[in-house]
């Protein structure tokens, strides 16, 4: 291997392992910072309940201190590395070989440690160039593979290998940082099951002394009811509290125009996907260059516009076109719904038979031609379903979005929640139950027959 | 039981306990069927007809209203329609239960015999005995039956050319007219063109993110992390016992039975409220001060209900060979468990709790819009109030978890497939 030429084109590269090489040793590094984080946040969370430490002070990380934290960080990557089988190394299918099936000596493993800092070196580079391998490779005798079906004596737990422990390491971690960063308190929850008794079933006060002399004085009454004492009172009748754009409105009357925001969204939505979803579908866009640009575009668009939540977008609308009104709900849905359609049809697009589409173009078809009898026919049901899973998810959605200035049911049921009217509140919620479940009902029992 | 000769046969259904089902049933299912099929003909008939007239009181006065006549004519006018619908066209109800009128030799049914079947049927209803017979009283006499739908001797017309298609067509666009009518607003549209230059200032903050804030943005982002990380481990451990009183194939006899209707009941009601309003409930529980509780709470509710149901239904689809097998070898039920069913079922309850963690990412930004514990409430002040440089910072943000989350997970779920 010496005698090669000096060139990077020739050498023995195989760079499909060289990037999952690199994919694993990233993923370690990531891992170790994470329990870096992970150590420093219960350090400081809990530096103060160490007795010994009670006269220093906390553990701020200075900004010198970062520096720090990503080097520590990668030196424990490249250590835990050759000492054994990493995190990254399992999750990418590698690990540590010695020739001949041989177990690495220990020896091996922290000269191969060692060695691995020469390669910010000339030396290391040189050696990079030349032999087309890293340094700590060709001296430690040690390589990155696959790993080998048999260690000889293998062993039977994976509790005795070093990821396992790594693992259980970042699950732990994980569980109590995450128990301290949520604040969970099951005290709370405990303690204050009256105070979320009174939204449940509203506030009850009995004075036993009014039994004893019932004539002069009011019975004990129910002061406020709650969710699961639903009043009813305004389902047909216009709430005369509740006023939208100057007209007071029932709950029925809400619910109506919160089904109709979901059906503008969908509709919209699906006219304004459907010709994207082609655009954005490599088989359909060809390897053109242009082509390419606007499959990348069209997929970029579905892509970022799909990561911000709808009720986001509602609220840049609703400042837009007026805080409170239904096209601004509709418009948040429509964008949501134009990225998140889009990407589950251009897929169905990409995954058709590529038979019929041969036919149609050897019979001389143009690409709408393409479009309107080899893709449609394959992909009609597929996208019906996706519409009606659509349409679920828009109803859900428009009940709450008037949170956000997005009009429909949620800006009663926001008004009376503010209010404290908690048995009204109760009412909307059992409205928007009744629907919801209905109009799940339904797309599931079409989606069925259209599948 | 065909093959047996007749002695061999069991106890005559009139001997068992439920004798008077088995004479009964028959009728009770004519019956269900049609009220089904006409019900399903009236709802769609009168839905058209509150629509249209939704439409016109609101474009007309501009009031929200259902009814242009009393009720109990649009009731009749329903009823009407619809027994003129089945008996003329091939109605919504019985396209949708697979049936048509027919004649029982096939030929093609006239409009004489449409027109008696219209005219007796007032006759059977309002007899109400005539329905309950097993061929009603007014499709006998017209010389016409239900029948399922054949395909023979049958010219396929376009589907706009049904009555069925022409109905949901007119449905679909009087829909559209009286939903775009009621949602936008004449103000709304003008301010869409003249505030467009809100979109403008918004796509050119996000060019010029402001990162004074992003030490703080970070630290919500990383609670966002956290809160559906808890919520969804803390699911799993309620949703997997659950997941197997959901189970309709495990739940048998007449309490399983029960305890599965009530559960699946009670989560597809859990289901249907929106972790939003879960956050409300258990925000005014646990009190603000601990908010970032009470998200991974109103999550952890949500993810319950959708992860029994995920959970339950592929243990619903495990194959039930396998148990068979294990049994047989003479395992108790715990080995049945743990070498038939668990095998079965682990990768794809991993791959469900993955894809919920996912969901979880989403929703945990959605519900700290109610009050703080994330990254959500920050951004609706800052969208509020148009500091758009801000708003931008944390948008690139979330993208980036969400996309880092949905990708990790999108990963995980393929190997695990």
């Amino acid at each position: 291997m010496a005698t090669k030429p000096l060139s990077l084109s020739s050498s023995p590269v195989d760079w499909r392992q060289l990037r999952r090489r690199s994919f694993s040793f990233f993923l370690d590094w990531l891992v170790w910072g994470y329990v870096a984080y992970g150590v420093v946040y219960l350090l400081t969370k809990y530096w103060w309940e160490v007795p010994l430490a009670r006269f220093l002070t906390p553990i701020p990380i200075p900004a010198w201190g970062w520096p720090l934290v990503i080097l520590g960080t990668l030196e424990t990557a490249v250590w835990s590395r050759a000492l054994g089988r990493s995190l990254g190394l399992r999750a990418f299918g590698l690990a540590l070989n010695a020739p001949a099936n041989n177990r690495p000596s220990l020896r091996a493993k922290l000269r191969r440690g060692l060695l691995w800092h020469l390669n910010f070196t000339p030396l290391g580079f040189f050696y990079l160039v030349r032999e087309g391998k890293f340094i700590q490779d060709v001296k430690s005798g040690l390589e990155v593979g696959p790993p080998p079906d048999l260690y000889p004596g293998s062993r039977s737990s994976p509790l005795r290998d070093q990821w396992a422990w790594t693992a259980l390491l970042v699950v732990v971690l994980t569980l109590w940082v995450g128990w301290l960063v949520v604040e969970a308190d099951l005290g709370t929850l405990i303690a204050r099951w009256d105070k979320a008794g009174q939204i449940y079933w509203g506030k009850v006060r009995y004075d036993l002394r009014y039994f004893l002399r019932p004539t002069e004085l009011p019975l004990p009454r129910v002061t406020s009811t709650g969710l699961l004492k639903p009043d009813f009172r305004y389902l047909l009748v216009p709430d005369p509290a509740f006023e939208l754009r100057r007209l007071s409105a029932s709950i029925l009357d809400l619910m109506v125009v919160t089904v109709f925001m979901a059906l503008l969204a969908t509709v919209l939505g699906v006219v304004l996907a459907f010709p994207l979803s082609f655009l954005g579908a490599r088989n359909i866009m060809g390897f053109s260059p242009v082509g390419w640009m606007i499959y990348f575009l069209v997929r970029g668009f579905f892509n970022v516009f799909r990561s911000i939540p709808t009720i986001m977008w509602t609220v840049l609308f609703a400042v837009w076109v007026g805080w409170g009104s239904p096209f601004a709900g509709v418009l948040g849905l429509t964008l949501h719904t134009i990225a998140a359609l889009g990407k589950l049809y251009s897929e169905q697009v990409e995954g058709i038979d590529p038979g019929p589409v041969e036919a149609v173009v050897a019979a001389g078809g143009s690409r709408l031609e393409v479009i309107r009898y080899a893709v449609i026919p394959q992909i009609s049901p597929s996208y019906w379903a996706f519409t009606l899973y659509r349409w679920d998810i828009n109803v859900r959605m428009s009940t709450v979005i008037a949170l956000v200035g997005g009009g429909g049911i949620g800006d009663m049921l926001f008004y009376h929640k503010d209010k404290g009217n908690w048995e009204l509140v109760g009412a909307v919620v059992v409205v928007i139950v009744a629907v919801v479940w209905a109009m799940d009902y339904i797309s599931g029992r079409l989606r069925e027959r259209i599948v | 039981m065909a093959g047996y000769p007749e002695g061999l046969r069991g106890r005559p259904d009139w001997l068992r306990s439920e004798w008077w089902l088995a004479l009964v049933s028959p009728y009770l299912k004519t019956l269900a069927r049609r009220l089904g099929i006409a019900g399903l003909d009236m709802g769609a008939l009168a839905t058209l007809w509150i629509l249209i007239s939704y439409t016109v009181i609101w474009l007309g006065r501009g009031e929200i209203g259902y009814s242009l006549v009393p009720w109990w004519v649009l009731g009749l006018g329903a009823v009407e329609l619809a027994a003129l619908w089945e008996s003329f066209g091939h109605s919504l109800g019985q396209r949708l239960a697979r049936v048509e009128l027919k004649r029982p030799d096939g030929k093609k049914v006239s409009f004489g015999q449409r027109l008696l079947h219209y005219l007796l049927w007032h006759v059977s209803v309002l007899s109400l005995v005539g329905l309950v017979a097993p061929v009603p009283w007014h499709e006998r006499l017209a010389g016409l039956q239900l029948a399922g739908v054949t395909a023979e001797g049958r010219v396929p017309r376009p589907w706009w050319r049904t009555s069925t298609g022409l109905y949901l067509l007119i449905l679909g666009a009087v829909a559209l007219v009286a939903g775009g009518s009621v949602t936008i607003t004449q103000e709304n549209l003008e301010r869409l063109f003249t505030e467009a230059w809100r979109m403008g200032k918004f796509f050119r903050a996000v060019f010029n993110p402001d990162f004074s804030i992003l030490t703080r943005s970070i630290r919500d982002l990383i609670v966002t992390f956290f809160i559906a990380i808890m919520a969804t481990v803390f699911a799993v451990w309620v949703s997997v016992p659950l997941s197997f009183l959901a189970a309709r194939n495990l739940m048998r006899g007449p309490l399983g039975r029960l305890i599965y209707t009530a559960l699946r009941g009670t989560l597809s009601i859990m289901r249907s409220i929106e972790p939003i309003v879960w956050a409300i409930i258990f925000l005014v529980w646990v009190t603000a001060r601990r908010a970032p509780f009470a998200g991974v709470l109103a999550l952890w509710v949500h993810s319950i209900a959708d992860l029994t149901k995920l959970y339950a239904e592929r243990l619903e689809s495990i194959d039930p060979g396998l148990i068979e097998a294990i049994t047989a070898t003479g395992a108790n039920r715990l080995q049945v468990l743990r070498y038939a069913v668990v095998p079965q079922i682990i990768n794809p309850y991993i791959s469900f709790t993955l894809y919920r963690w996912d969901i979880n990412i989403r929703m945990a930004i959605v519900v700290s819009l109610v009050g703080g514990g994330g990254i959500g409430f920050d951004l609706r002040e800052y969208l509020r109030n148009a500091q758009y440089s801000q708003a931008a910072l944390l948008v690139m943000l979330i993208i980036i978890l969400v996309w880092a989350i949905d990708y990790l997970s999108a990963r995980l779920r393929a190997k695990l497939a």
